[in-house]
């Protein structure tokens, strides 16, 4: 057995009889078994990361970052001076940062994407410590964005959150504050920060 | 590792030798892991369950009338797992049919899609470890094209002037990091449900 029949048994283009020589083979020999596995999850992998957005297979070659740093940072700066001179002086804030591993007294609530589920969770009432459980990197910062879905199917970003930092590598933990929220359907989006990613979609009802 | 024979270890266990299974069990874990993970569809947790219903049956096999070719134990055990795969299909076919599909969504455990996202999410970090340290476009591009769009080996190498040995080359250099950050990282499945899932 050789990789080119490791790649042909993964890629699936073996006969039946083929493959099944293959897998007796596979069960005898562990060691080239776990070479098999490895070119199974490295496909599957490749796979995962593909179906948010193919743009890190195709991201150019590293450019001279400095510049735009510089760029941004003059653009941020200018951005932060009329933010605040427009803002109110006391936003009211739903969506704050969780504090991973720190002790909430409130309700707690899991966001995950179920493969088949309709389930819409339903958010408790008070501030409701949230664990969105996902596929992040532990190296970038996530934005989230909390919609509200409206009678009449508009739907309206009443709060927003840029940082955040993921608490595990499947996990990403943010406060939502019942209180403020008009009963109805929300989505919390989450998406990587400086990349073409498509955001993932979590949704509950407020009672 | 020491290689024992399946001749042996059939023996073995007939007779009553406990540290026989434990042997068998490792060394056909990982033959079975592949099999199975080709029938299930991505449903690691199915996958687990169907590895240590196949080592079950095999060893019970053993203990009790044992094989008529105990040389041929290896591909008794692949074939056990193939037909347990195409008898879960079967019932989760079944299942589809017969149950209402509201019922099912309400009825769906969430710890089995945590177990999913997991596995999953494994694989995918240290893919994307991967991606970050290839520095040029060219490899990250063969990748996809070789394992995303399934394209002949053959096609990309005249499409971006490669020979094949260096093709086969930085495929090697690739598969080599991937499976040395999982290994690094130590991503089992059970350290990630420890992290707080």
């Amino acid at each position: 057995m050789n990789q080119q029949q490791i790649e042909q048994y993964v890629a699936g283009t073996m006969t039946e009889a083929e493959a099944e020589a293959f897998e007796d083979y596979c069960v005898a020999n562990p060691e080239f078994a776990r070479q098999v596995e490895f070119e199974q999850r490295l496909r599957a992998g490749l796979a995962q990361v593909a179906r948010g957005s193919t743009s890190e297979f195709v991201r150019a070659e590293p450019p001279n970052y400095w510049k735009y740093a510089a760029a941004a940072s003059v653009v941020l700066l200018l951005g932060a001076a009329v933010f605040s001179w427009r803002m109110p002086a006391q936003p009211s804030q739903i969506l704050t940062a969780g504090l991973a591993g720190a002790e909430h007294a409130g309700a707690s609530m899991r966001l995950a994407l179920v493969r088949g589920s309709g389930n819409v969770p339903r958010l408790p009432s008070g501030e409701v410590r949230v664990e969105i459980v996902g596929l992040f990197d532990p190296e970038s910062l996530y934005s989230i964005a909390l919609d509200h879905f409206g009678p009449n199917r508009n739907i309206d970003t009443v709060d927003a959150l840029a940082g955040q930092k993921p608490a595990s590598p499947v996990t990403l933990e943010i406060v939502v504050d019942s209180a403020q929220l008009e009963p109805g359907t929300y989505s919390l989006r989450v998406r990587r920060q400086s990349s073409e990613e498509e955001p993932l979609e979590f949704r509950f009802y407020k009672p | 590792m020491d290689f024992v024979p399946c001749g042996e270890l059939a023996r073995r266990i007939k007779e009553g030798d406990v540290s026989a299974e434990g042997e068998l069990i490792r060394q056909f874990e990982p033959g079975l892991r592949v099999i199975l993970r080709r029938r299930t569809g991505g449903d690691h947790c199915l996958l687990e369950d169907l590895v240590q219903e196949t080592l079950l049956i095999v060893i019970q096999r053993l203990r009790g009338t044992g094989l008529e070719e105990p040389d041929k134990l290896a591909a008794f055990a692949a074939q056990t797992a193939r037909n347990l795969a195409i008898a879960s299909q079967r019932k989760a076919e079944r299942q589809r049919t017969d149950l209402d599909s509201d019922a099912t969504e309400r009825n769906a455990d969430p710890s089995r899609s945590v177990v999913t996202v997991a596995e999953d999410v494994e694989a995918a970090l240290a893919v994307r470890a991967l991606l970050r340290e290839l520095p040029q476009a060219r490899d990250r591009l063969m990748l996809k094209r070789f394992y995303l769009d399934d394209e002949d080996k053959e096609a990309i190498c005249k499409e971006m002037q490669l020979s094949e040995a260096a093709f086969n080359q930085a495929l090697s250099r690739a598969r080599r990091r991937f499976r040395q950050i999982l290994e690094e990282r130590g991503f089992a499945k059970r350290d990630l449900l420890s992290l707080g899932l």
